[in-house]
């Protein structure tokens, strides 16, 4: 087996998060996380001795600087460097723009994109110290296709897939890779503003036939951020059971 | 040279040898940029500003100065030292 790795997930204390810490923490490595309040997942993942020594969360609202800064800070005074980023951390607000209040509006951009795009800064200045890293960027087929009632969200998904193509330009030289996945409608994801209706019909139009899993996406992101995957940078690969085909 | 500047020299020759440009000599009156000088592009300031901050806890271009020279760099930490003596 491989040295462990060290990965931070922002946002994984819940949904696709959560299955993103399993999946790392399965594969051995040390994987640090945060979100705004402590889970079952997480308290669960504290007090399991076969994840001793590495396993750290803290309750961070990314969207607050000096949390998020204090966050990387914490990560890197435990494990010293970041070997892989993946920027999870997102939130949706659904309405048609027209009724939209600034406030959500704010808060979308905020964490979604501000916020993912602070911490990114702050562990790709530890990338260029230590020589290389992945990053990957949870993106949405929303911010591909657009959807209804959720607009501002698939702006930031759309947006945060350009920060992926630059950042990846920036960094190719620097063996660090950086892509997005652009995650179609998931089971544990329907928070996302979707009623049933809405979702029978999304399971209809997709040729895989069902909603994904967290553990779909777990294994492109595996996929991504495999040391040997050098050659794969500034992509967005669709991640949805076709829908988008 | 003292041991911070030592160190600050060293990390700026790793820097150069990593960008083929191993065979510039790296002295305080050097300046950081253009062909005159060691050549550093704008990722390269931003790994040198990475290396400075990981190995000595802060770094001048994240404290918001430009240094030119490495001289500069030396002066930054002279002055952190000075000002916590």
């Amino acid at each position: 087996m491989s040295a462990p790795r060290t990965v931070i997930v922002t946002g994984g204390s819940r949904g696709l998060g959560q299955g993103i810490v399993q999946s790392f923490l399965d594969a051995g490595d040390r994987v640090a996380t945060c979100s705004r309040s402590e889970t079952d997942a997480v308290r669960a993942w504290q007090s399991d001795p076969q994840y001793a020594g590495r396993f750290l969360f803290r309750e961070a609202d990314l969207a607050d600087r000096e949390q998020s800064t204090a966050f990387v800070k914490d990560v890197l005074a435990e494990w010293k460097s970041v070997d892989v980023l993946i920027n999870n951390a997102g939130v949706a607000r659904d309405g048609i723009l027209a009724l939209f209040s600034d406030d959500d509006t704010d808060t979308v951009i905020d964490l979604n994109l501000k916020a993912t795009i602070h911490v990114t800064r702050q562990v790709v200045r530890n990338m260029l110290a230590h020589g290389g890293g992945r990053i990957v960027n949870i993106s949405s087929i929303v911010g591909l296709t657009g959807y209804r009632g959720l607009t501002v969200y698939g702006a930031t998904k759309a947006a945060l897939d350009g920060f992926t193509r630059a950042l990846a330009r920036e960094l190719g030289s620097r063996k660090v890779t950086v892509n997005s996945i652009a995650s179609g409608y998931l089971r544990t994801e329907m928070s996302h503003g979707l009623d049933g209706g809405q979702l029978d019909q999304i399971v209809r139009r997709t040729p895989a036939g069902r909603l994904g899993e967290p553990a779909d996406i777990a294994r492109a992101i595996d996929f991504l951020v495999d040391p040997r995957n050098d050659w794969i940078t500034g992509q967005v690969l669709v991640v949805d059971g076709g829908l988008t085909a | 040279m003292n041991e911070v500047e030592t160190r600050i020299v060293a990390i700026i020759t790793d820097l150069l040898e990593r960008s083929d440009h191993g065979d510039l000599k790296v002295t305080a009156d050097a300046r950081l940029h253009g062909d005159d000088g060691l050549g550093l592009d704008s990722l390269e300031t931003a790994e040198l500003s990475a290396i400075l901050e990981d190995e000595l806890g802060t770094d001048p271009f994240g404290a918001g100065l430009l240094p030119e020279t490495v001289g500069e760099v030396m002066a930054f930490y002279a002055d952190q030292a000075a000002a916590s003596a």
